[in-house]
Order: C-alpha cells, then sequence, then structure tokens
C-alpha cells in the first residue's frame, strides 16, 4: 500500500470518526431530554391527522410537540382517532373537513382502552362529580359564592364588571379536582348540559330541542359554557353521560404513562388541609425512598412492575393502581386495594355491594348476601398486602394493619361517632338550624372531621406519624374538648334561657352520656397522674 | 520563527538529527503486513484506559457503601459518562484480546529466541499486569461479579501452599473482603499497575529499539526488494489507520452495546452462577477440572514455564533435534487455550 492510498484511508477513518462522536452526541442528547422528560420519539404522523399536524404545529406547536412525545404518535393514533366525532355528538363540528369534538371523554378513549374504561368507570374517581350534591359543594356554591350571578357592589378600576359570577370559586376550584358538568352555552344564554341532552347508550343526544338552542359560531363550533369548560377534573360529567377524565392523571396530548407513576401527578389534588395525602407521603419511608431513588426507578419501563422492573420505592401508583408480581394487572380503579374509606366523618370499611355502594347493613347474613355479589374489605386488603409484601414480611404488614385499624376504630369511636351525634342532636333539636354552616359550632364539626379527623387517618393509613398525631388527632382531640363540647353547651344553655327546657335537657343528656364514657373521664377530674 | 527554535533548541539541547535518528529507525518490510503491528495495538488502547480511566476516576468513590452508586451515577446520570465506560470496558476486553494475539504472534514466530529472552520474560510480565487490570477493573464496578470474582480470587489465592494466606491477606486487606478492599483493588487498579506497566512498556520498546524487530523474510516477496522502510511517515500511518479503526470499533461498541451494570454486591446472596470475565474462563474451567492445591499449583507452573519459554524451547529442540517442536506445543496450548474458554463459556455452572 502506497503512503498516498494511506492518507486517503486516514482522511475517510477520520471523517467516519468524527461521525461516530456525532452519533455519541445525539445519543447523549436523547439521554439527556428522556431523563428531562421531553423524548422525541420516532414517530409517523398518520394520513388522517397529517393536515391537523401541519397547521397545529405553527398555531399550538406546543400539542402538537406533546403528542410527538406520546406512545400514540410512536403506535399512528394521531388527533383525529381521539377527537373524531359522529354529526349527531351535541359538541361536534366540521373542522377543515372532519367532524371533531373538542373534548375527549372516556368514552373516546374505551374504543381501544376498553379494559382501562371499565375499570375506571367502576371507581370512586369516576364518581368525583357527585360532589355536586355535597356539604363541599355547598360550601363553595353558596357560602364561598352565590348559587346566581349578583350585582357588583364598586367599580373594579380597570375592569368593567356588570356582574359578579357567584360560582367562580366552584368551578375553579372544587371542579378542576371533582370535575364539573360539562355544558355547552344555550341561546337563551343559559346552559346545556347533560341532563338537557339526554344522551343515550352510544352517547348521543335524544332531546332535539336542546341540540337545537346550543349557541354556535359563525363557524358552526358550539360553544362552552366558560365556566364548565376547560376542566380535566377525574369525575367529570361528559356532554356523552360518561364519567370522568382520562387527562386528570395522563395529561392531554403526550399521555405520559411515567408522569402517571409519579406522586406528583396525584399531587394536584391530593393535598391540602382536608387530605394531604402527597405530603403525608413525603413524610413517609415510602416518600423518603421514592425522592432518593426515583432516577433508578425504572420509570418509563414498559410494563413498570413492582418486584421486576423496580423495587426501589412505593409511589401512589404502585400501591393502589400499578402491577406487581403477584396482581401482575394494572388496575384504574384505585379503590380496589384500599379497605377503610377514611373520607366520611366516620370511617367505614369498603365492604361494597354489586354496585359499589358500601354496604351499611348491620346484619351479618345481609352483609354477607350482598357482598356475595360484591367486594369486601379484606379481598381489597389482601390486595394491597401483595404490594407491601414485595418489602415486607407478612407478619410485618399484619403488625401495621393492626396498628391502622385500631387508630381508625379508636378516632370513629372516641370523636366522630360522638361528635356526629352531638350534631344529630343539636339538629333534630331545632338547637341549630337545618342550614349548614350557619352556625360556628357546625364550622367546627367540619373542622373536625373533614380536615383535622381525615389528616390523622390519612396519616395512620400511609405510615406518617406526624400527620397522624400533631397533625391529626391531637387538633381533633382539641377541637373536639375545647370547641365542639363547648359550643354544643353553650347552645344547651341558651336553649334552657329561651324557655326550650325539653330540647336542651335532651342534647345536654347526650354530652353527659359521651363525657362519662372512661374514655373521656380524664376531662371531669382526671383518672391517672399526667406526668411532668 | 528561526529566533523561538533557536530559544527551544538553547533549552534543549537536542539537535534534529539525533531526534530523527531515535523517531525514525528503518523498520522492515514484514510489519507492512497487519498481524505485525499487533504489539502497537494494545499499546494505544492501553493510553485510551489511561484517558478513560481518569475521566471515570473524576466520579468513582472506592468504597463499598459509595461505589455501586457511583458506577450508576457514571452510566446513567453524569454527561458522556455511559461513553467513557463503554470504551474503558471494550478497550479491556479489546486490549486483553490484542496482547493474547500478539503473545501468539511472537511465539510461532520464535521471537522470543536468542538475544530477545529478557524481552519475552517483560512482555510476560504485561501479560499478567494487564490481566491484573482486568481483574481488578470488574471488582470496583460492586455489582455481584465484583464481590463474588474477588471472594473466589482470594479463595484460590488461599489454596496456595506456604504463602497462599499472605497473598489474601494482601489482596483483601483481611481475612475476607471488608472495607478497605475496595480501595485496595482501586490503588492498584488506577495506580500501581498502570505505573508498573508503563515502566515495563518503557523497557519493552527500549529492548525492540536496542536489538532491532526481527526480521522475516516471505517467500512472495521479489528479491531485489529493499528489506526496510522508513517509520516515518510510513509505518506511523499504518498505525494511525490502526488507531482510528480501533477509535471506531470502540466508538460502535460503547454505543450499541453499551456496559451494562449488574445487581449490587450483596455479601449475603451467592449468586446461582459465578463467572468471572472472559479472559479467566481458561484458568477457571482449569481449577474446576482438577482438586484445588494440584489446580492453582499447576496454573504457577504453567505460568514458570511461559517464563523461561526461551530457555525451554532451546532445551527441548536440542534434546529433540526437532526445529518445530515450539510451534507444535504452541498449537496444542492455543487449542487448549480455545477449548478451555469455550467449555467454559457454554457451562452452565
Amino acid at each position: 500500500m502506497n503512503l498516498q492510498t494511506k492518507r486517503v484511508i486516514i482522511f475517510v477513518l477520520g471523517i467516519a470518526f468524527l461521525a461516530s462522536l456525532l452519533l455519541v452526541q445525539w445519543q447523549e442528547t436523547e439521554r439527556r431530554n428522556e431523563e428531562a422528560g421531553i423524548t422525541t420519539k420516532l414517530i409517523s404522523v398518520p394520513a388522517s391527522s397529517s393536515r391537523c399536524v401541519e397547521c397545529h404545529d405553527s398555531s399550538s406547536p406546543g400539542i402538537t410537540a406533546h403528542w410527538r412525545s406520546s406512545t400514540h404518535a410512536e403506535k399512528g393514533v394521531g388527533c383525529v382517532e381521539c377527537h373524531q366525532a359522529s354529526e349527531s355528538d351535541a359538541d361536534s363540528f366540521s373542522h377543515y373537513g372532519e367532524v371533531i369534538a373538542t373534548v375527549v371523554t372516556p368514552r373516546d378513549c374505551s374504543k381501544c382502552h376498553v379494559t382501562e374504561s371499565a375499570e375506571f368507570a367502576a371507581s370512586h374517581h369516576a364518581q368525583g362529580g357527585n360532589i355536586l350534591a355535597s356539604l363541599d359543594n355547598f360550601l363553595a356554591e353558596t357560602v364561598e359564592g352565590n348559587r346566581t350571578p349578583f350585582n357588583p357592589h364598586s367599580p373594579t378600576p380597570g375592569m368593567d364588571v356588570t356582574e359578579v359570577n357567584g360560582m367562580a370559586s366552584a368551578f375553579t376550584g372544587c371542579q378542576q379536582c371533582h370535575g364539573g358538568k360539562v355544558a355547552l352555552m344555550d341561546k337563551d344564554g343559559g346552559m346545556i348540559n347533560v341532563d338537557d341532552l339526554q344522551p343515550n347508550e352510544e352517547g348521543l343526544p335524544t332531546n332535539a330541542a336542546a341540540v337545537a338552542s346550543i349557541l354556535k359560531d359563525d363557524n358552526g363550533k358550539p360553544k362552552f359554557h366558560p365556566g364548565t369548560w376547560p376542566n380535566t377534573g377525574i369525575g367529570r360529567i361528559n356532554l356523552d353521560g360518561s364519567l370522568g377524565s382520562c387527562s386528570a392523571c395522563h395529561s392531554r396530548h403526550d399521555f405520559s404513562p411515567r408522569r402517571a407513576r409519579q406522586p406528583e401527578n396525584c399531587g394536584k389534588c391530593h393535598l391540602g388541609p382536608d387530605h394531604p395525602q402527597k405530603e403525608i407521603y413525603e413524610e413517609s419511608k415510602h416518600g423518603v425512598a421514592y425522592r432518593d431513588l426515583h432516577a433508578s426507578m425504572n420509570l418509563d419501563a414498559e410494563t413498570w412492575i413492582l418486584g421486576e422492573d423496580y423495587a426501589q420505592a412505593p409511589t401512589c401508583a404502585t400501591c393502589h393502581m400499578s402491577a406487581n408480581s403477584v396482581d401482575r394487572s394494572v388496575t384504574h380503579n384505585p379503590g380496589t386495594r384500599i379497605s377503610w374509606t377514611n373520607r366520611p366523618p366516620v370511617s367505614k370499611l369498603m365492604d361494597t355491594d354489586a354496585d359499589g355502594k358500601i354496604i351499611s347493613a348491620l346484619d351479618p347474613a345481609e352483609r354477607q348476601e350482598l357482598l356475595s355479589n360484591g367486594m369486601s374489605h379484606e379481598e381489597r386488603r389482601q390486595s394491597m398486602r401483595n404490594v407491601c409484601q414485595h418489602c415486607h414480611t407478612p407478619d410485618y404488614v399484619s403488625g401495621f394493619y393492626k396498628q391502622y385499624d385500631d387508630f381508625v376504630v379508636l378516632y370513629n369511636e372516641k370523636f366522630a361517632k360522638p361528635g356526629e351525634s352531638i350534631i344529630n342532636a343539636l339538629r333534630t333539636n331545632s338547637l341549630i338550624t337545618p342550614t349548614q354552616f350557619d352556625e360556628e359550632i357546625e364550622w367546627t364539626w367540619f373542622y373536625l372531621w373533614h380536615h383535622e379527623g381525615r389528616r390523622a387517618r390519612h396519616g395512620a393509613s400511609m405510615m406518617a406519624p406526624d400527620y397522624a398525631h400533631w397533625h391529626g388527632m391531637y387538633e381533633v382531640a382539641e377541637r373536639f374538648y375545647q370547641e365542639l363540647i363547648p359550643q354544643a353547651e353553650e347552645l344547651v344553655e341558651h336553649a334552657a334561657e329561651e324557655g326550650r327546657t325539653d330540647q336542651a335537657a335532651a342534647v345536654q343528656a347526650i354530652i353527659d352520656e359521651i363525657l362519662a364514657r372512661p374514655e373521656h373521664a380524664w376531662k371531669s377530674g382526671g383518672t391517672e397522674p399526667q406526668g411532668g | 520563527m528561526i529566533s523561538i527554535r533557536h530559544w527551544f533548541r538553547e533549552r534543549i539541547p537536542i539537535s534534529g538529527d539525533v531526534l530523527r535518528e531515535l523517531t525514525n529507525e528503518p523498520v522492515p518490510n514484514h510489519l507492512k503486513r497487519w498481524w505485525f503491528c499487533l504489539g502497537g495495538t494494545p499499546a494505544y488502547l492501553f493510553v485510551v484506559q489511561i484517558v478513560t480511566g481518569i475521566l471515570l476516576a473524576f466520579n468513582y468513590q472506592a468504597t463499598p457503601t459509595a461505589a455501586y452508586e457511583s458506577v450508576r451515577y457514571i452510566t446513567e446520570e453524569a454527561s458522556y459518562g455511559w461513553y467513557f465506560r463503554g470504551i474503558h470496558k471494550w478497550a479491556a476486553t479489546l486490549m486483553i484480546a490484542a496482547v493474547i494475539l500478539h503473545q501468539m504472534r511472537v511465539y510461532f514466530t520464535a521471537a522470543y529466541r536468542k538475544p530477545r529472552e529478557l524481552n519475552w520474560m517483560i512482555g510476560m510480565c504485561l501479560l499478567l499486569g494487564t490481566l491484573g487490570l482486568g481483574f481488578t477493573g470488574y471488582c470496583l464496578v460492586f455489582e455481584q461479579l465484583s464481590y463474588w470474582g474477588a471472594t473466589v480470587a482470594a479463595n484460590i489465592c488461599d489454596s496456595v501452599p506456604w504463602f497462599g494466606g499472605f497473598l489474601k491477606r494482601m489482596l483483601l486487606g483481611g481475612e475476607s473482603y471488608n472495607e478497605h478492599t475496595l480501595s485496595r483493588m482501586f490503588i492498584l487498579h488506577a495506580a500501581v499497575l498502570p505505573c508498573v506497566m508503563i515502566l515495563l512498556l518503557f523497557v519493552h520498546i527500549s529492548f525492540i529499539r536496542l536489538q532491532g524487530v526481527t526480521e522475516f523474510k516471505f517467500s512472495d516477496e521479489p528479491k531485489d526488494k529493499p528489506g526496510f522502510f522508513s517509520f516515518f511517515p510510513d509505518h506511523l500511518f499504518t498505525e494511525v489507520i490502526i488507531g482510528l479503526v480501533l477509535m471506531l470499533l470502540l466508538s460502535f461498541l460503547a454505543s450499541v452495546v453499551p456496559a451494562h451494570l449488574g445487581p449490587k454486591a450483596d455479601p449475603f446472596t451467592t449468586p446461582e452462577t459465578i463467572k468471572p470475565e472472559w479472559f479467566f474462563y481458561v484458568m477457571f474451567r482449569w481449577l474446576k477440572l482438577f482438586s484445588g492445591t494440584f489446580a492453582v499449583l499447576s496454573i504457577g507452573f504453567i505460568i514458570f514455564a511461559m517464563f523461561i519459554w526461551p530457555w525451554l524451547d532451546a532445551g527441548l529442540r536440542r534434546i529433540t533435534r526437532n526445529e518445530e517442536i515450539s510451534t507444535w506445543i504452541g498449537i496444542v496450548a492455543v487449542i487448549a487455550l480455545i477449548g478451555l474458554t469455550v467449555w467454559e463459556a457454554l457451562a452452565a455452572h
């Protein structure tokens, strides 16, 4: 080989080596992007959506960028596949030749994700919109706001406020987590929702008059009621009658499983004074381990099976939803592994009937009959134990559940049931009005069970001792002894002064009976040395 | 320009002629054949190892509590960490393969014979040094193979009669694997062995320069062709080509087959199968074939025989009057080497 040939070979090899370094640089960039969660995957834009992508690349590039990084994009599921609608759909409109709808509902997702949709539909998440008739909603709609618009009482410099939307707190607060009723604007200025449309089994509206009165813009696009849309609440009540919003957990357009596996995702709603699950988790050893080890938890894995793909720490998804080496399937019903519901004032065991309703019957035979088509709390607990036992021994898990059960029962028996019976006695004896939150004691009771009581029980359920005690039972006890009982006694005293002696005596008897119980005896004289 | 050259020449009094003489020795024609350049290959890879090793050492922590996590950090988080670790791992593999091939070339061309016996022995030291670097290197990762590999190696040392216990303690820094073992391995891997290797390489290359490269004539070469060609630029270009091919190969392997990370070392869980790296398969299979002390002593004897092979070869040729005796022994040895390696690779346990 002559020198000239060698020179040429060196030149070619040198270029090839530099090219290999470019490959390395590309791999490093991809790795960094993946780490930052902005990976661009190899995708092909489906023909049906090519025009959508082309146009939205410039009009809303974030949407197409998110979609490009999704598994949908990898698998050829484009815009039309999800947004496609029937001309009969209430919210459908023609958009550059395609009939589409803005809101993608679980009914749309169920075209492909059949099992997931069915599991979700059976979950408490899907029922999140039921808050619309609850005490919480009364707070937001009435106490915090007003069910009808009202006039402003003084000018707002720089803004011409002609009307105050009394529902703003409910729309922006409660319904963005719980989900609200999505509504279209009526031509008469009102709203048209699922109640008006009366959708059939296919989700198509059956009330032609309601459909005819939907307000549309010049292009024929229906106008949404701005209070109800946008909304990604987990229990959103959609125009087609379906319940829920898959994008509540799987952020829209990229539908990232990685994100849904992380506790921060649940933290959009499961936080705050009344159900601080996210903060409780962070305080627990589970959360501490996650914070330390999340980088090695294989969050991008295709299957993400506990015990196979990772075992460093559990997230919310790990315990409540994800697959593990024993239960190999994911569930989209997070209640499947929960044995107590700590949502109501008094915790209840999750023995549910065929409709998923908690069985309140006391007769064992009747309970068993209803349970035969439902699911018992033992079954749910076993399902959770299967998760726990990936990292803990059976004895350890049994020990935890004994501590948890004892804690919930203590709360129920010492404070929740007595508190509830005092409030009920006050109401039945007309010492307080039927209207909620118009008396101080109703706020006290609400704080006791809805905030402090839940914090205590959730703290116990997720191994966060400070929430179980200082943010929990300590505050429950203080609220009970220092506020609820004195306020109840004051109401009794006032009633007696007003001459309603029988009612006053009836309530006082209940209070006395409660305080005479051994667990409250310390208050009236002390039963043991209190320590220094 | 002239003044700069003058400035340097005043301070570094080496004349251009001497420098040219030192660096541009005539190279025998047979070195135009690629397989005769295998000596430069491990040297080149050794330089790659030093550079990537320094980069890896920036983030490596040689303690049992931090080692595995630091390797994970290098592999998964540090900028280009996966690439440098991949290059380091594959260059180690190629370096060991190149050293073995180089030694086989020297053996089968009988280039170790008088007056090059001492350089053969230095080459043997370099072979053992390379294997030592390979062993200490995979111990540092602190995955299961690292821990149990070191433990098995210590047990093998322990079975050496008389001073086995001493060898074991020297290797582990105690009676068993302890918190000092990893830092000992790291010092051996990153300081002691590389320094020894550099020194030995210097002597090895010096011997080659002093004695000249063994000359070979091939029947297909024209008789009137000059027997030598110049080092610069002709041979240097060949080496540059080899270097570039190696870098391309390493870059490709590091990108496509990156260095993985096995389960973290767990002293309480003995893996179902313990296998060392491929270059120890032959010894591992040998140890399984024979009882402990005999296997260890026989390996020691074989290594000793390899050290003094130039003199054994001369004696055997004299006794058997067969000039090709070493070739036949070499063929048997290579078949045994490949056979035992493949056997161990295919064996489940």
